[in-house]
């Protein structure tokens, strides 16, 4: 069932493309240019996801599965990954999408992203991830609403029902959506309409994916792993494989029909060799963190797994510092 | 014949994300009031975003013009 994956992608590679949906923009943006319109979308579709996902778990249509906290892992990895970001022009589902729209420069930081995470995974840098990995810390869970064994949330530390913290968690963020003054943006699909459609089809994801054999939902680092494992040792296509090659065609499909296609090429090539180092720095600092923007803040922090909140913290943290070397010290 | 007077013009098509944004900036600091600055640019997100983040700085869009195969001119008047 893992072919599943493929129309899944293609759905949210579509979302990605028609609302520019990139959390190296959303983080970024806030701190350099004083703009918060998709940090907002982070924030909404954060909120509803954890209470669909609260909601299809409860109905027993998904088990919620929280990355393990890894304090060494999150932390470090996701500095990393948030450094290696901005470099690469876009987050992990930013560089993604970018593909399919003919962005070449997107094209040199996703192979380099993905040779790197896959390295860190099973090859030469596998070493160190073997040592990250011992710092991994799981808890155990009687509701059937999670996994037995899974990484700590916040009502797991709470000591709390899972609906009350995840109703004040998302009514917080949705505070913050709803209760400060939004940058202004022309855009084709508005934040608000994409968070609520990504908020339904991740549970859907989930339920898709699961029945594949792996338990999580959307993600975008294991797929990148996936693509090269069967490219180079002929495995087959995990779903999270088949989700990636749904994304770029989906918004492949979604910039040819808005006549956004185009090959894109910087005039300075220097750029290529700051994406593949940036595309670098994310496949190292993803494997490392145990997700990416969207395996651990998009689909972790919605689960309120502490490892996907401290990892986001980290991820925003590298952002910024690389952003203001870059570009805001003028 | 050019549709304004154009007083400076920088190309950003091709450029990573957020190099259109900033260049932009930084070209307007440079400049003086009354000028216009031109950008070529043929990315839909700096698209839409640019012109939010100059409005901001107090400075006048004249016009986002397409100008062919996702590309767009943006002339921007300085405060």
């Amino acid at each position: 069932m893992a072919w599943t994956g493929i129309i899944l992608g293609l759905i949210f590679g579509i979302i990605l493309q028609r609302g520019r949906i990139c959390f190296n923009s959303a983080f970024r943006d806030v701190k350099l240019f004083k703009d918060n319109y998709l940090m907002k979308f982070a924030a909404m579709v954060i909120a509803l996801q954890t209470l669909t996902f609260l909601l299809f778990a409860q109905f027993g249509w998904i088990t919620l599965n929280p990355k393990p906290l890894n304090w060494v892992g999150n932390i470090i990895g996701g500095y990393i990954f948030g450094l290696g970001m901005v470099l690469a022009g876009g987050c992990a589902s930013g560089v993604t999408y970018r593909t399919g729209e003919g962005m070449t420069t997107a094209w040199f930081a996703a192979i380099f992203y993905g040779l790197t995470a896959y390295a860190t995974k099973a090859g030469i840098f596998k070493p160190w991830l073997d040592w990250v990995s011992k710092f991994n810390m799981k808890v155990e869970y009687t509701t059937p609403i999670y996994s037995s064994k899974a990484g700590p949330t916040l009502p797991s530390v709470l000591h709390l029902n899972p609906w009350i913290v995840g109703i004040i968690f998302a009514g917080l963020l949705l505070w913050y959506t709803f209760g400060t003054k939004t940058t202004k943006r022309q855009s084709k699909l508005g934040i608000k309409t994409a968070a609520v459609i990504l908020a339904i089809l991740a549970p859907i994801a989930w339920i898709a994916s699961a029945a594949s054999g792996r338990n999580y939902g959307f993600g975008i680092t294991g797929g990148w792993i996936g693509l090269f494992k069967s490219f180079l040792a002929g495995s087959p296509l995990s779903w999270e494989a088949w989700e990636i090659i749904g994304i770029i065609i989906g918004a492949m499909i979604s910039a040819k029909l808005a006549g956004e296609f185009k090959l894109r090429m910087p005039k300075n090539p220097i750029t290529y060799l700051q994406v593949m180092i940036g595309g670098f720095l994310m496949g190292l600092g993803a494997v490392t963190a145990g997700g990416c923007n969207i395996g651990h803040f998009f689909t972790g922090v919605p689960q309120m797994a502490i490892g996907s909140i401290i990892a986001s913290i980290f991820f925003i943290l590298g952002n910024w510092t690389m952003a203001w070397l870059l570009f805001g010290r003028d | 014949m050019a549709k304004y007077e154009v007083t400076k013009t920088i190309d950003v098509r091709g450029e990573v994300c957020p190099v259109p944004d900033v260049e932009t900036k930084r070209a307007l600091k440079k400049m003086k009031s009354g000028e216009i600055l031109e950008v070529l640019i043929d990315y839909p997100m700096s698209k839409e975003r640019i012109p939010e983040t100059v409005k901001k700085l107090g400075h006048e869009v004249l016009e986002i013009e397409e100008v062919g195969g996702s590309e767009w001119k943006i002339y921007i008047k300085v405060k």
